[in-house]
């Protein structure tokens, strides 16, 4: 977990270079298409890996691969990453970018499990009381999940908004322990 | 059988339910990183506390102990088995706490509060988190009344003040719980209609069992259960199949328990039975989340682990009620060996010590007090008077009785004087010996002295010295029984009380019959 300290530097400083340059959206739009690279490709992640492979050959892949598709500030910065020997933590770096951009911006991620699919006025409603709550910009992002049988569960950081049904028979079950020496 | 009636269920089920709201909940999780040894890593958490409690699935609950950059580490109370990696765990926002209470006493809880007597859930109002801080010079005030333990070497020669932290350390098998157990016992004295005339305060008692056996702890309840001293104590168990961190917190609750009574005015006696398996446990622990080791392997802060734990013992001021917190530390040691590294710091922590020894117990000798190198730093200012007055000379005779009692083995001949001090040392460790489960109350203790350090008792051979002593007390209290209640209410020895008892030992050597 020691990466996280050398990501959270790399990523810090690839924000203050795109504040200075004024360029925050298309870096991150960059970013964003990296780490989908990535994400999306076992192959590409195991080169990354490899400590076999020469700096320079990674670099030319690199650069053949996302040449015109991303701009040159974010190309260097590959670049910069790989010279540096950081580039099997690119992954983690991008995120964390994404993440203290996020908090610049005043953005939270949301993720909201439900049981059934929301309609879209359902949708605009829970972003609207959220943003309300949160005081912030919600990106909400839906997964469909069964077993939480009702409700929905929305995960803003490390802290939970439940509202299912499963927890509420948790809490149910945790209630009846508690009675139930004194039934006996 | 008896017949469950369902309307009975329906009531029972909405009595449980009143009161159960359903709306959104709001919690904090993290998610498990790496689980084993007892020991959980949880990525997340990012607000918790050191030292909270977490909630894990199934039930189990660990305590937050180290906080790191991008990890939290967390200690299991319950089985490692149960928690997997990814699992979520949710934290609770209360520190690691005991629920206080009166309706703690007669009880038998684990380091929670939570019950393991099978009697039922126990209503508390409040809970104290189980690491509180030491109170400081300005709260305190130096120790002042007695702490009877009812056995008689203690009270006499190392005599334990209300508020006072005394260490009792010996090899296995010596005694040591005997002691505490009867301490405990003793007090039930205080909690009479008498003692409350005599403006005695009753003292509440905690009795913590680390690491024991669950039959060991089994036995002590049932002991304190059959001298009905259950009443006014309550036993903390954690017992050794219990998880290390487990038997860490045990003491700590122990005290937070105690300084509730405390801090309301009340007296509380708190046993840690025996910080030498915290110490371990703790060990255990610290070597888990990989705290790096220092001499015999303990942690560089297990000073601070026991120093913090004896500094909360205290008697209060009179502004905050004048309340006290005494407590009786118990060190297991190895073969008699005291410089080791728990001993050491323990003794220099504590207000003195009680040294039990092996050879003294086999030698019959019980409870087998080393009365030589067992001292009590503050106690002596909470004896009462007639106690003091008698047992300066009983140290002095017991002082001397050692020093000869090398020589006399030679078998060469001895003068009178050598001869005299020897028997009369004989006789005085035959009066301080004592049975288990009998404390003796104060004013009986102190005519026993006196007689035994007078020499009323040298015409009474060695071996019937017990008998001696048992019955010159029935006399005394069928015949005399003003001195026992003049002691009790004076707390003094005044010159007619002597002469009372002198008359009385006269009276009672001419129609006492020796064994043959």
């Amino acid at each position: 977990m020691a990466e996280t300290k050398v990501s959270y530097r790399y990523a810090a400083s690839l924000i203050d270079l795109a504040l200075e340059k004024n360029t925050l959206d298309e870096l991150s739009k960059d970013m964003e298409l990296v780490l989908s690279a990535i994400l999306s490709s076992k192959d590409l992640g195991n080169l990354l890996l490899s400590p076999v492979i020469k700096n320079e050959t990674k670099k030319s892949i690199l650069s053949e691969i996302f040449k015109n598709k991303i701009s040159e500030d974010s190309l260097n910065f590959i670049n910069f990453i790989v010279e540096k020997n950081r580039e099997y933590i690119l992954d983690s770096i991008i995120e964390k970018f994404l993440e203290i951009r996020d908090e610049k911006l005043g953005v939270v991620r949301v993720e909201v499990k439900t049981s059934v699919d929301f309609t879209d006025e359902q949708k605009v409603k829970l972003k609207e009381k959220l943003e309300n709550i949160l005081n912030k910009k919600a990106f909400l992002n839906f997964i469909t999940d069964k077993t939480i049988i009702g409700g929905f569960v929305a995960k803003v950081g490390d802290t939970v908004y439940d509202a299912s049904i499963k927890h509420q028979l948790e809490l149910l079950r945790k209630e009846f322990l508690q009675g139930s020496v004194q039934l006996n | 059988m008896a017949e469950v009636r369902p309307d009975e269920i329906s009531a029972i089920l909405r009595k449980q339910l009143s009161g159960f709201e359903s709306e959104v909940d709001i919690y904090d999780v993290g998610t498990v990183l790496q689980v084993g040894d007892g020991i959980a890593r949880v990525y997340g958490l990012s607000k918790v506390m050191s030292s909270e409690l977490v909630e894990f699935p199934n039930d189990v609950f660990g305590m937050v102990l180290n906080l790191e950059e991008d990890s939290v580490g967390c200690v299991l109370f319950g089985e490692s088995k149960l928690v997997k990696e990814g699992d979520t765990v949710k934290r609770t926002k209360r520190v690691a706490s005991i629920p206080i209470g009166e309706n703690m006493l007669g009880r038998v809880v684990n380091p929670l509060g939570i019950p393991v007597d099978g009697k039922g859930s126990i209503t508390t109002e409040k809970y104290y988190p189980i690491e509180r801080k030491a109170l400081g010079v300005i709260q305190r005030q130096p120790v002042k009344e007695p702490l009877q333990t009812g056995i008689t070497a203690i009270d006499a020669m190392i005599p334990i003040g209300r508020g006072q932290r005394e260490l009792i350390i010996g090899d296995r098998q010596t005694g040591k719980t005997a002691v505490a157990i009867d301490t405990i016992i003793n007090q039930k004295y205080t909690h009479t209609d008498e003692a409350a005339k005599l403006g005695i305060k009753p003292v509440y008692c905690i009795y913590v069992a680390i690491g024991q056996k669950s039959s060991t702890i089994a036995q002590v309840v049932a002991k304190l259960q059959e001298h009905d001293a259950m009443s006014y104590t309550t036993v903390i168990s954690a017992s050794a199949s219990e998880t290390s961190p487990l038997q860490f917190i045990a003491p700590y609750a122990g005290a937070s328990l105690g300084e509730f009574f405390r801090d309301s005015g009340k007296h509380a006696l708190v046993i840690y039975d025996d910080l030498s398996k915290q110490a371990a446990a703790y060990r255990e622990l610290s070597l888990l989340l990989r705290r790096p080791p220092g001499r015999e392997a303990y942690p560089g802060d297990v000073f601070y682990l026991h120093s913090r734990l004896l500094e909360r013992a205290s008697k209060l001021s009179e502004d905050l009620g004048g309340g006290s917190l005494t407590a009786l530390p118990i060190i297991e040691t190895q073969q008699g060996d005291v410089s080791a590294y728990i001993p050491t710091n323990v003794i220099s922590i504590t207000d003195g010590q009680i040294y039990l020894e092996s050879n003294l117990f086999n030698a019959g000798v019980r409870p087998a007090i080393n009365v030589g190198i067992s001292v009590s730093r503050v106690g002596g200012n909470a004896q009462i008077k007639a106690m003091k007055k008698v047992a300066g000379s009983l140290k002095l005779d017991l002082a001397q009785y050692r020093e000869l009692e090398a020589f006399a083995k030679f078998g060469s001949d001895l003068d009178k004087a050598t001869q005299r001090t020897l028997s009369k040392g004989a006789r005085l460790v035959e009066l301080l010996k004592q049975g288990q489960y009998s404390p003796v109350p104060i004013e009986r203790q102190v005519v026993s002295i006196y007689l035994g350090t007078n020499g009323l008792f040298d015409s009474v051979p060695v071996h019937d010295v017990k008998r001696f002593e048992k019955e010159i007390r029935e006399f005394i209290e069928v015949k005399y029984n003003s001195i026992f209640e003049r002691i009790k209410k004076e707390k003094a020895l005044s010159d007619e009380t002597i002469s009372e008892i002198k008359k009385a030992a006269d009276e009672f050597l001419t129609i006492f019959k020796k064994s043959a």
